[in-house]
């Protein structure tokens, strides 16, 4: 094949001297290619070739090159020292000795600050359940809970932990393998066909837990080359998932459409002017952002996405389970059809009180995960007892609706409180049961009803290249930590668990500001959620009111 | 040219899109959406019902079989069997299937226990029954043994035609790819760009997917039921279309299962671990509701994380709900750009998302070569950082315990020699070692005798021996304590789920055994293998730790019951290893390993390995097994190989079983390359003389 190739390669306009050279050469290749002919079936290959070629001049380089870089492989370790590069100092053993001894290592990690033990200290553990009324081992007192997520309330569910002892008995804890080797187990069958004919996807995939799905999804689809048009203000999940695909990155202003919409135009502007070859694009956002509880316009994005030919790969982390009348998500809120949205992902940790994550969509998008989703293929699948925790939990919210009608009052009892209160911003949409609360910088402005945008634009356009909005919203994070954990503690100490929000500083893509995060619960009446409420209130304005 | 492998169908050949068993759904508005939805909740609704009024009938087979076997069980309480069968057992799948089994051989024990032996623990299809202290063995290393035994090459021959057959499979497969996609252009309309869409897998990325493992696809990802111990049913199920789908036959087989991780037989339905289980599904729930640092901390975390510490020898521990996120979010909170790490080339991907997120450099050694290691810490040390020649902050060299498709352990002596002198960090994934191998379970450190605490990062999975799930990281105070602040699990990710924790804590506390004994053992427990080992190592886990309202048997409690595991596993990893290098295969790794890799080499025995060894026909009264094969890319190209799991819950009998498959199959698929024939044993030798070839060297 190789022979073929060269036999119809083009030469390159070359100097006069090479020329008797040259003629040699392609004198003994049109001997070559001759002789080749005159093998039988060669024709056939050259046919093969040559059309191949016509119809993608790169594939046939690409497996000449291909074909060396096996030999190359073959022949070469992998783990050889690289000692080639021009850098390489040539030292003597002795030297090396001397450096070796000299050499002192950072130590592993930084002994935790003031800060972080205080964190670690003031970690609340539950003793017993979890759920909308736990028992807190240190104190022994029994809070209500609107730190833990149970938007439905199914934590506790008497039948589905019923029907998770009937799967332990059945198969035990562990599934002891990855899906490929005899870790598939008929129900994450089950479960991935019943999430699917819950989302209306063709099909559905099952990871075995919710974090490290984004992080696993959008690498397998997004190569290096490929485009990806993302939200400033995703998950870390997503943010990690972004960062191992080593696709191009464009990032959007934070739940901004026409922000969205901007960058579109630019990318294909750019595109065209680099007459760079069609590759796959994707615009990467959540439903309701784990980040501050804003929610996406979702019929909006999809005419964008369609208008553009972008894939839109949607984490509904926070949504699935928790919004729409049976908790579907985004998709039964607006009324879109779950089959335009190419991978919907979502939580089964969440949204279902289980674990793990998923991926919906079609067979092609499924089964490609199947053999590239690293956490997919090269961790052991989910215990069998949290799948059917999780199927059984999709029953119940498709067969009682009047779960989430009441999670919708909750949020509402919540929101009426927080929405009059001058020492906070809360920049979570209106139906979002995730609120994040921020401490309000400043003189108080405009209505709180407002949904403020992480980066408000005010003219200003951003770099479509880097997180940082044009103008960022300034805050002291240590500051407003320390006041959010006073308010926190404050309202444990009056009964109500709630929770600020953990980051990973220096870690994070762009540093979001502290919050400290509601999770409404459905397991609450409206009597404990108005009590709830009126002490958060309360804790709220003693430490920041004390403020000014 | 000819097509040779057109023959074998018509245009099937050339199918790609998975055809659909469902209608799908595309529908073009709202209304029609929520139509199909609605449709879809009725489906299931009626699915439901029906279920609650048929029990399934694969449930009541397997537990008939059972309840008939031990009659007399029911009356010892700590053995119950009461439990297992609740009556309302209405299976949550509907995918019924049958199985019928009324004299297989696997569900019943080969040497039944006679009226003086103590009763069976377990069910014989879920653990083994097996009495005979001969086939026991205490995995530690043995100064002086070669740690690794080289690896045979096999002939010339075998390696050109493993060439010649890639060759052919990759010329074929692109051959049917030209006429494919002009005969049948429908199949590859995924493949391609389309209405403005680039494909979302090319032909060419998914050309090994489509014309190499397809091709074999019917021996990966077989759906299973039921519990992954000593035996596993397996779902038949039929290609109507060269593996682009399947379709299960409503059929069930029952196979003994040497593939799954579950090294000391934790996977386990019934018993004292599986009780506790349930006891907490009924107290705790299924989940902890959220991120270990916001309120998903419960008392069962931190009970397992202290016993982990305990159990390893080290000042503590953390636990994560997953272990490929133990390693992929630990490694980028220990190392950033200008720190080096040194990775073995056989790292798990998990380790290597670990170091890709982490953003520092990453060079690859030899696998468990300690001199190409030594020759890259002096290089690295000595040069510094590329381009700017400053010094690395940090070196973190990371490895695996117990590499888990090479059955090889680290060289943990050596590497402590080096890591006094070049002073890097080590790091120690324990996925497979963990609770399977040293004389304690307490994996590589316990085998070879190292200080558990000279190692700075400790980490496993619970996966694997313990039957549960997820994954640990354990070392000095101030480091774990930091983890927890920094890790991304910690922060975002789902905890550990309470039933997964009580299967962990409590399967880990019966290794250990737990102390004080809270029960004195009478009776009930075998007096010969009471004598247990007085070891101080790390010692058995305080009664303190356990959730007051774990209740485990006396023969768990009092760690008699671990340690007969922790030797039965030892004996079945040496006596399969031993016993196929004796009948001639090439086998890779130690000896001591409960991994045993047989090598293949040709991509085309794979397939033929795994399916005769499925078909049970290999020798009369043989028995169905389902093994793992694995080829390129998770091994290098032409060493494709068969990698066996071997488990506490096997018996001898289960391994002689093997062994005389194998032996068959590797005759007819010429596997035998190892030892020359004159070295070699027959089967019945090998099996006869079990427990000497085990002790041999
Ligand atoms: C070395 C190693 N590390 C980590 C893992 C991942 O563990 P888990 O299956 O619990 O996600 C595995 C699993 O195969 C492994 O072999």
């Amino acid at each position: 094949m190789a022979t073929a190739v060269n036999s119809t390669g083009v030469l390159p306009d070359t100097t006069p001297a090479l020329e008797p050279i040259l003629h040699y050469v392609s004198a003994s290749l049109s001997y070559v290619y001759h002789s080749f002919l005159s093998i039988p079936g060669s024709s056939i290959v050259i046919r093969y070739v040559r059309s191949s070629y016509q119809n993608d001049p790169f594939r046939t380089v690409l497996e000449v090159i291909l074909l060396l870089f096996a030999l190359r492989t073959i022949f070469q370790s992998r783990t050889r020292a690289d000692r080639s590069t021009k850098n390489y100092v040539q030292l003597s053993e002795s030297e090396i000795d001397e450096l070796v001894d000299d050499w002192i290592p950072e130590p592993l990690v930084t002994p935790l600050t003031p800060a972080e033990q205080a964190q670690l200290n003031a970690l609340p553990i539950i003793s017993g359940a979890a759920g909308p009324k736990p028992k807190l081992a240190s104190t022994g007192k029994t809070v209500l809970n609107l730190a833990s997520y149970n938007f439905a309330g199914l934590a506790n569910n008497e039948h589905i932990k019923e029907q998770a002892v009937g799967a332990l008995r059945k198969y035990g804890v562990g599934s002891c393998g990855p899906p490929g080797f005899y870790g598939t187990i008929d129900v994450h069958m089950q479960l991935e066909q019943d999430l699917a004919n819950f989302l209306g996807t063709e099909s559905a995939i099952i990871y075995s837990q919710a974090f490290s799905t984004a992080s696993s999804v959008i690498p397998a689809f997004c190569k290096r080359g490929d485009i990806i048009v993302a939200d400033r203000g995703v998950s870390f999940a997503i943010q990690k998932g972004i960062q191992i695909s080593r696709s191009i990155v464009r990032w959007y202003d934070h739940n901004d459409l026409d922000s969205l919409e901007e960058v579109l135009i630019g990318v294909e502007k750019e595109m065209k002017k680099k007459r760079a070859p069609l590759t796959r694009r994707f615009i990467v956002t959540e439903g309701i952002f784990e980040n501050d509880g804003q929610m996406v316009d979702l019929p909006k994005l999809i005419e964008l996405k369609e208008k553009f030919k972008y894939r839109l790969l949607l984490d509904e982390s926070i949504s699935f389970g928790s919004v729409g009348r049976t908790g579907r998500g985004l998709t039964e809120l607006y009324n879109v059809p779950a089959t335009h949205i190419d991978m919907l992902l979502g939580s089964m940790a969440t949204g279902l009180n289980a674990a793990g994550g998923f991926c919906a969509g079609s067979r092609v998008v499924t089964e490609h995960q199947r053999i590239n989703g690293t956490s997919f293929v090269y961790s052991a699948s989910m215990p069998a007892l949290l799948a059917v925790g999780a199927s059984e939990a999709i029953g119940v919210l498709r067969d009682n609706p009047g779960c989430l009608r009441e999670l919708v009052e909750n949020v509402r009892v919540v929101r009426g409180v927080l929405d009059r209160l001058e020492c906070i911003e809360v920049p979570s949409h209106p139906a979002s049961p995730l609120i994040h609360i921020y401490v309000r910088s400043g003189p108080s402005q405009g209505s709180t009803l407002e949904v403020p945008t992480l980066a408000a634009r005010k003219g200003g356009k951003s770099k479509t290249t880097s997180l940082e909005p044009a103008e960022p919203v300034t805050f002291d994070i240590e500051t407003e930590e320390r006041l959010l954990q006073d308010v926190v503690d404050e309202a444990l100490a009056q009964g109500v668990l709630i929770s600020r929000v953990k980051r990973l500083r220096g870690q994070e893509a762009s540093e979001p500001r502290p919050s400290i995060k509601l999770a409404v619960s459905a397991g609450l009446t409206r009597k404990e959620v108005e009590k709830a409420a009126g002490i958060i209130r309360a804790a709220l304005l003693k430490v920041l009111g004390r403020r000014r | 040219m000819a097509l040779p492998l057109s023959s074998s169908g018509s245009g099937g050949l050339f199918k790609l899109s998975k055809k659909s068993s469902q209608r799908t759904l595309t529908p073009s508005s709202a209304a029609e959406y929520l139509a199909s939805l609605k449709a879809a909740d009725d489906d299931a609704l009626a699915r439901e019902q029906a279920r609650s009024h048929s029990p399934t009938p694969a449930r009541d087979v397997v537990h008939a079989s059972a309840v008939n076997y031990a009659p007399s069980i029911a009356s010892t309480p700590a053995l119950s069997f009461a439990s297992t069968a609740p009556s309302s057992l209405s299976s949550p799948t509907t995918y019924a299937a049958t199985l019928e089994e009324d004299d297989d051989p696997l569900v019943y024990p080969d040497n039944p226990p006679t009226s003086n032996d103590p009763p069976p623990s377990a069910l014989h299809s879920e653990f083994g029954y097996c009495n005979n202290e001969e086939y026991r063995y205490t995995s530690s290393y043995r100064d002086g043994t070669s740690l690794f035994p080289q690896h045979q090459d096999p002939p010339m021959t075998i390696l050109l035609a493993t060439y010649i057959s890639y060759l052919f499979l990759i010329a074929i497969g692109h051959m049917r790819d030209f006429f494919g996609k002009r005969f049948w252009p429908g199949y590859y309309k995924h493949l391609m760009s389309a209405a403005g869409y680039a494909a979302l897998n090319s032909d060419f990325d998914s050309f090994y997917t489509r014309r190499l493992k397809l091709r074999i696809e019917d021996c990966f990802a077989r759906p299973v039921t039921g519990v992954p111990g000593r035996t596993i049913l397996m779902y038949n199920r039929v290609s109507p279309d060269f593996n682009v789908s399947f379709k299960l036959t409503g059929q069930l087989t029952r196979a003994l299962n040497v593939s799954s991780y579950n090294y000391l037989g934790f996977a386990q339905a019934t018993g004292g671990v599986a009780d506790a289980a349930e006891e907490s599904i009924r107290r705790y729930g299924l989940s902890a509701l959220g991120p270990r640092l916001e309120a998903g901390t419960q008392d069962l975390h931190t009970a397992a994380e202290a016993l982990v510490a305990r159990f390893l020898g080290v000042e503590d521990a953390a636990v994560i709900s997953m272990g490929f996120a133990t390693n992929s979010t630990t490694l980028p909170a220990l190392v950033s750009r200008g720190c080096l790490v040194l990775s073995d080339e056989y790292n798990h991907a998990s380790i290597r998302t670990g170091v890709r997120l982490s953003g520092a450099s990453v060079r690859l050694f030899k696998h468990n070569d300690m001199a190409s290691l030594e020759q890259i810490l002096r290089e690295s040390i000595s040069q510094g950082q590329p381009r700017t020649h400053r010094p690395w902050k940090k070196i973190l060299v990371v490895v695996e315990g117990l590499y888990s498709m090479e059955g090889t352990f680290v060289d943990l002596p050596a590497l402590m020699t080096l890591k006094k002198r070049y002073k890097f960090y080590l790091y120690v994934d324990e996925a497979h070692s963990i609770g399977a191998i040293g004389p304690h379970g307490r994996g590589v450190c316990d085998y070879f005798g190292i200080d558990p605490t000279e190692v700075d990062i400790l980490m496993g999975t619970f996966t694997k021996s313990f039957g549960a799930a997820g994954g640990y990281i354990a070392g000095k105070k101030v480091l774990i304590d930091k983890l927890r602040t920094i890790n991304h699990a910690f922060a975002y990710a789902e905890a550990v789920s309470p039933p997964v924790l009580t299967q962990l804590t409590a399967a880990m506390a019966s290794i250990m055994g737990v102390a004080p004994p809270l029960l004195t053992p009478v009776g009930a427990i075998n007096t010969q293998s009471t004598a247990l080992i007085p070891y101080s190592h790390p010692g058995p886990a305080p009664a303190a730790i356990l959730p007051s309202w774990m209740h485990l048997p006396p023969a768990l409690l009092s760690g008699v019951e671990g340690n007969t595991r922790l030797r039965r596993l030892a004996f079945n990893s040496r006596y399969l290893s031993q016993g196929l290098r004796k009948l001639g295969f090439i086998i890779y790794g130690h000896r001591d390993s409960p991994i045993v890799p047989l090598l293949i080499y040709n991509p085309g025995k794979m397939p033929v390995f795994s399916r005769l060894m499925l078909a049970a026909n290999t020798y009369p009264g043989a028995v169905p097994f389902v093994v793992v094969i694995v080829a390129y890319p998770a091994t290098p190209l032409i060493t494709s190989r068969v990698r066996f799991c071997m488990s506490a819950s096997h018996t001898k009998a289960d391994v002689d079983r093997l062994l005389r498959a194998c032996d068959r199959v590797g005759d007819l698929l010429d596997l035998k390359h190892g030892c020359p024939k004159h070295e070699r044993w027959t089967v019945d030798e090998v099996i006869d003389r079990a427990v000497e070839l085990v002790h041999m060297d």
